[in-house]
């Protein structure tokens, strides 16, 4: 028999919640509450334990606010971000940022395959000029950190930019979906795999 | 974090560790305050997507508070996915956890069902016994009401519903299975409110996928109570172009279910055969929120504040979950869980002297169509002037697989959510 909560459960600390100021109950914090709308999908903390939802612990307080408002206007399209996008403007977006801010991120507990993060170690020299040798990102020129997301997420939101699904049009990501377009899904496979490995 | 696994569950409960020495048989009686309360207590009565969420951020938000859980099932048995059981796609034992999880919160875990609740003295009937409570949170789900479909009640170990996952889960799976090729399903949907407004509509996809597959000359019958498809309607009747073999009929609500002749009566005064019956029954609010006098004029459903989810009815009893009217939400697990969320973090500052925090709750419901593609219903709350008010909903574009992994990404958090 599988025993999926053992897998799901994983080796995430509850320690993420219950950290605090002391004298201040845990979910004191502001935006602590507001978050508990998220942990459904993006697990507790954002410590997401899935393949498919993105690890929001720890996230750049300048991308989070960008990503809130390209999913409430619809140029990120997502059945599911639209409209927690709009709570998040309502609940009240500072907060929120500041609180996934504050969680250190663990690396997700997907697994990912030895020989496909060495292929996409050698490919993503096509990414380093924007996303730098250690998968970082550079905030001050608006680039995200990749580092130890689920596999399954990275490469969906690479075949999105593919397909120019992604924020279609947007000039100033030009180049990034010129470059995804000539590179081939299994590749994309491998740069996701690789990415993920990173820490 | 200790990993929760059923086998681990087990383990220990064939141990008698934890607080089995109460479970059900070979229990000594329980007599009296069985857990005399020391500190501040909160009692949670049922320990489903509502109850058990709320019972673990209680603890989460204040291990100060000493939380008490009752709950007759040893383990948790989810019923989002249990559609695809039916057909085969999950095990149901993939959807069957422990409740080792809660324990390590300091969750007090009696595996016993309250049988009364006494606001007025702060106690919960448990048997000959009881229990202290400051607040009490009640989270029991819906109960069926058999005595809407003539014949119901005395064939109800035939007429099977599925809608508490469990042994009847895997029963209709094992009836469905066994169908002749050329046979007839008939499942009937009941008026609103129920439980999971698309859950019937799912199943008719699963049971359907599973005809097509494997009985290529059977038929699945739709017999709906409402005027027409609950919830995403435009989405499930796209999915069932996919299904020549399912005839949904609206507006045909079952009155009556005679067994012995494998037919079912509606309301228009049609008779139906089949070889196979699902009858989902009406249903209202748990058996322990009407006795308790929580249940509104319809005595169906409990009213509740949308800040706090206490009883609009007695002071220090709240509820949550299905069992809940008056909030523009369905009733489903994701809103169970929010509400069990929302509902600890404002009893734990109502026991600290402080104001609760207005939050609103969010809603996913995801439905599978087929055994790799879902679709997916997204409302987004906030509160206005003290009320829980909907900001948004939004459907997903078409059926895909990309949906179906994000309902997977979503069961495995809010499982963990739950109960991790
Ligand atoms: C087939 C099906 C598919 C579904 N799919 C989805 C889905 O995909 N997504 C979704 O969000 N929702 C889904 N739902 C709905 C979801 O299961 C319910 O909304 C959710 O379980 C409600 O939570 P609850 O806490 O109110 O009730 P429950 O989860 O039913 O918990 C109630 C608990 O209370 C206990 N109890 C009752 N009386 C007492 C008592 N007197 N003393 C002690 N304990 C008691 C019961 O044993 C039970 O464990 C589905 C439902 C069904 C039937
Ligand atoms: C029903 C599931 C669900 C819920 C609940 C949910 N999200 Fe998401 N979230 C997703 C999915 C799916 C994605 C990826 C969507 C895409 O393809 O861009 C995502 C993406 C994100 C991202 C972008 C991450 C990145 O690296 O680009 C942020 C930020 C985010 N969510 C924040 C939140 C916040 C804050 C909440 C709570 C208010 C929340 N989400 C609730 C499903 C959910
Ligand atoms: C020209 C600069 C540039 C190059 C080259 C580039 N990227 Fe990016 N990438 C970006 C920017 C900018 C974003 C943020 C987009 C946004 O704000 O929506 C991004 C976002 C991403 C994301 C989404 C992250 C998230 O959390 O949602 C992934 C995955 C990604 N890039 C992978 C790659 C890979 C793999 C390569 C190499 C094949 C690559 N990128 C090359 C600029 C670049």
């Amino acid at each position: 028999m599988r025993t999926i909560l053992g897998l799901i459960l994983g080796p995430l600390g509850l320690s993420v919640l219950m950290s605090g100021p002391a004298g201040a109950g845990p979910l004191d914090a502001p935006g602590a509450s507001k978050a508990l709308a998220c942990s459904a999908c993006h697990g507790l903390g954002g410590q997401s334990p899935s393949n498919t939802m993105p690890i929001i612990a720890g996230i750049a307080p300048w991308y989070f606010k960008k990503a809130i408002e390209d999913y409430a206007a619809g140029r990120r399209p997502s059945p599911e971000m639209e409209p927690y996008a709009k709570y998040v403007r309502e609940a009240g977006i500072d907060d929120l940022a500041a609180y996934f801010a504050s969680q250190s991120r663990q690396p997700t507990a997907v697994k990912v395959d030895a020989g496909a993060v060495e292929r996409g170690r050698v490919a993503s020299q096509q990414c380093v000029v924007c996303h730098v040798e250690s998968g970082k990102g550079d905030p001050a020129k608006g680039i995200p950190d990749l580092r130890g997301q689920p596999p399954g997420y990275l490469a969906n939101q690479m075949l999105l930019f593919k397909a120019d699904q992604r924020s279609p049009g947007d000039p100033t990501l030009k180049a990034l979906k010129e470059l995804m377009k000539s590179v081939p899904d299994d590749q994309i496979a491998d740069l996701a795999a690789y990415y993920s490995s990173l820490r | 974090m200790t990993r929760l696994t059923r086998r681990e569950f087990l383990r220990t409960s064939a141990a008698g560790a934890g607080f089995g020495f109460l479970a059900a048989g070979c229990a000594p009686a329980i007599k009296g305050d069985f857990a005399p309360k020391a500190g501040r207590r909160v009692v949670v009565v049922g320990g489903g997507w509502g109850g058990a969420t709320a019972a673990k951020y209680v603890r989460l938000a204040d291990p100060s508070i000493e939380v008490v859980l009752l709950e007759p099932n040893k383990q948790f048995v989810s019923c989002p996915f249990s559609n695809l059981v039916l057909s085969g796609v999950r095990s149901i034992d993939g959807l069957t956890f422990g409740y080792g999880g809660l324990r390590n919160h300091g969750v007090r875990i009696y595996h016993e069902s309250a049988s009364a609740i006494e606001p007025d003295t702060g106690r919960v009937r448990v048997g000959d016994g009881y229990l202290q409570y400051d607040r009490l949170i009640v989270s029991p789900g819906v109960e069926f009401q058999w005595e809407q479909v003539d014949g119901l009640a005395a064939a109800q170990d035939r007429v099977l519903h599925a809608w508490k996952a469990g042994p009847q889960t895997v029963e209709l799976a094992r009836q469905l299975a066994a169908i002749p090729d050329g046979g007839v399903f008939v499942l009937t949907v009941p008026p609103v409110a129920y439980r999971c407004p698309p859950g019937p509509y799912e199943r008719a996809c699963q049971v359907a996928f599973y005809l097509k597959t494997h009985k290529p000359k059977s038929k699945l019958i739709v017999l709906d109570a409402n005027q027409n498809v609950v919830s995403k309607a435009a989405l499930f009747r796209a999915a069932w172009k996919d299904y020549p073999n399912l005839e949904y009929r609206a507006s045909n609500k079952v009155v009556k279910v005679d067994p012995s002749v494998r037919e079912v009566t509606t309301d228009l005064g049609d008779r139906v055969k089949y070889d196979v019956v699902n009858l989902i029954p009406p249903q209202r609010a748990g058996t322990i929120a009407a006795q308790a006098d929580l249940v509104g004029a319809d005595k169906r459903w409990c009213e509740v504040n949308h800040l706090t989810y206490e009883s609009v009815k007695h002071k220090n009893v709240h509820v949550v979950g299905d069992s809940t009217i008056g909030l523009p939400v369905p009733k489903s697990g994701n809103i169970a869980n929010a509400m069990g969320k929302i509902c600890a973090v404002a009893v734990v500052h109502l026991l600290n002297g402080k104001e609760p925090p207005a939050m609103a709750p969010g809603n996913t419901c995801y439905s599978w169509v087929n055994d790799r593609e879902a679709i997916a219903v997204v409302n987004a709350y906030k509160i206005e002037g003290g009320k829980v008010v909907q900001i948004e909903q939004k459907l997903t574009p078409g059926q895909s697989a990309q949906w179906a992994q994000n309902a997977d990404g979503w069961a495995r958090s809010i499982w963990q959510d739950i109960l991790g």
